[in-house]
């Protein structure tokens, strides 16, 4: 199974579940609101890694800024908090 | 530089700045510089909800059994999101439409003030219900020194964009014949560049009025429905917060593309000479919402909120939308000090279903179905 680092910490990644629902199931406290792509409170710096969206993400992204609400990985991914 | 509805110059939108660059002719969505603007254009359709959906009746009993200082808090909280909305209402329309160059964002900012004209009526809704006669209430909006304070706060930008831009297209630029008085009344020499920067400050206090000053007063709607108290009012703030989180997308965006110069060059370039100015009107409408915060306590504060923690919540927001659009956190708080909120916000769990939201309309429209003799006696076999 691949693996989520989540601000140094590692945790199992599921490729079927969001970022965020990956976070939440490993009862990590995440910033969100919308959970659909539209409000940035879950923008998130990315280390290393690839994220596909299910959905837009309409909040602005620098480079190497992901949304963790509508965002899914397939592969190794490391993120940190903003 | 006159406006027109529809220049007949044959342009292409995919090569125009988002503002001040040729006038929107033909509504054309096949095609998109920003593809974004149309995405919050179908999100926001979709949010679509009417005040009258939501029932409020109930309010009027919780709010004639709150104690005084806990109306005084409902009450001017209720005035200032007025304003603000009174405000959102038509500037957008006022001061960028004249400016805009693609027709995706102009049709987003048409939809943007539009929904805001649903809270204004929204706030109707909800004050007729609690007060036989809210015109009180009404005329407090303009004549409160608190509120008034910050709305020259809030208009000033819109005013000094809208009079630069009214002056251009009227006269030009070249101020030969005609001279540019400012609305302090001096002659000022004026540039297209000088009014590209007002147009930059207008987004930074913009966002700031949407980003900022109104989740601080979501978060005084949703401490009394947090305690089962006056909740068909927080049903509707619930609906505006969802509106209103797109709306600051937009002008993130808009601020964002400038300073990332993925837009006009010279935008990006008075992005980072504004760089400061804009840092100050943040700054500034975190103070003004601190010390409204002491006039919303200042006879007592509620179970759940207070002056101190109304004020940290300031700085914990303040902080998360200054980082969205590029500048340093200002403040230490890292935490948000009422996390609580985060249920009112989540906007995947707005119900709209009438059967299951309370949709007054939805009731009205039902079938009677007391049947009386009487109905039947004309009947004959």
């Amino acid at each position: 199974m691949p693996i989520l680092t989540y601000n140094g910490q590692q945790y199992p990644l599921h490729t079927e579940k969001t970022l965020l629902e990956n976070l939440e199931s490993q009862a990590v406290s995440v910033e969100f609101h919308c959970r659909e792509g539209h409000c940035g409170a879950c923008r998130s710096k990315l280390i290393s890694g690839k994220v596909t969206y299910s959905q837009f993400p309409m909040a602005y992204l620098r480079g190497d800024e992901v949304l963790l609400c509508c965002s899914k990985s397939e592969e190794n991914i490391t993120i940190d908090a903003p | 530089m006159a406006y027109t509805t529809f220049s007949t110059l044959s342009n292409d939108a995919l090569k125009e700045p988002m503002f001040f660059g040729n006038p929107v002719n033909v509504a054309r969505y096949d095609q998109q510089k920003f593809e974004v603007f149309e995405k919050l254009i179908e999100k926001q359709l979709s949010f679509f909800w009417r005040p009258e959906e939501i029932d409020v009746s109930r309010d009027r009993i919780d709010f004639l059994n709150l104690p005084d200082h806990e109306q005084h808090i409902f009450i001017s909280n209720l005035k200032y999101q007025t304003l603000l909305d009174s405000i959102q209402g038509r500037s957008p329309n006022v001061a960028l439409l004249p400016i805009v160059s693609l027709p995706e964002l102009e049709t987003w900012i048409e939809t943007w003030a539009f929904s805001e004209t649903i809270h204004s009526r929204s706030y109707t809704h909800i004050l007729r219900n609690l007060f036989t006669d809210p015109n009180e209430v009404f005329e407090d909006i303009v004549n409160n020194n608190e509120i008034q304070k910050r709305a020259i706060d809030i208009s000033y930008y819109y005013d000094e964009l809208i009079h630069a831009v009214q002056f251009m297209q009227l006269h030009g630029l070249e101020q030969t014949k005609v001279e540019y008085i400012n609305l302090q009344g001096k002659a000022e020499k004026i540039t297209l560049r000088d009014i590209k920067k007002k147009l930059y400050l207008c987004i930074c206090s913009t966002n700031a009025l949407e980003a900022i000053r109104f989740y601080v007063s979501f978060a005084c709607s949703f401490a009394f429905a947090e305690r089962d108290l006056l909740e068909g009012n927080a049903k509707i703030i619930k609906l505006i917060a969802r509106d209103e989180a797109l709306h600051l997308n937009s002008t993130q965006q808009i601020l964002n593309l400038w300073a990332d110069g993925k837009d006009d060059p010279e935008m990006a370039e008075i992005a980072l000479e504004c760089f400061a100015e804009g840092r100050e009107i943040f700054l500034k409408a975190a103070q003004q919402e601190k010390e409204w915060a002491q006039y919303l306590f200042k006879d007592g504060s509620m179970i759940g909120l207070n002056e101190q923690i109304l004020c940290q919540y300031v700085e914990y927001i303040s902080n998360q939308r200054m980082q969205a659009i590029g500048y340093e956190a200002p403040f230490e708080v890292k935490n948000n000090p009422i996390p609580w909120i985060n249920h009112w916000l989540v906007s995947d769990n707005v119900q709209v279903a009438p059967q299951e939201a309370e949709i007054s309309s939805y009731l009205v429209g039902q079938i009677n179905s007391s049947v009386d003799s009487e109905d039947l006696s004309t009947f004959e076999l």
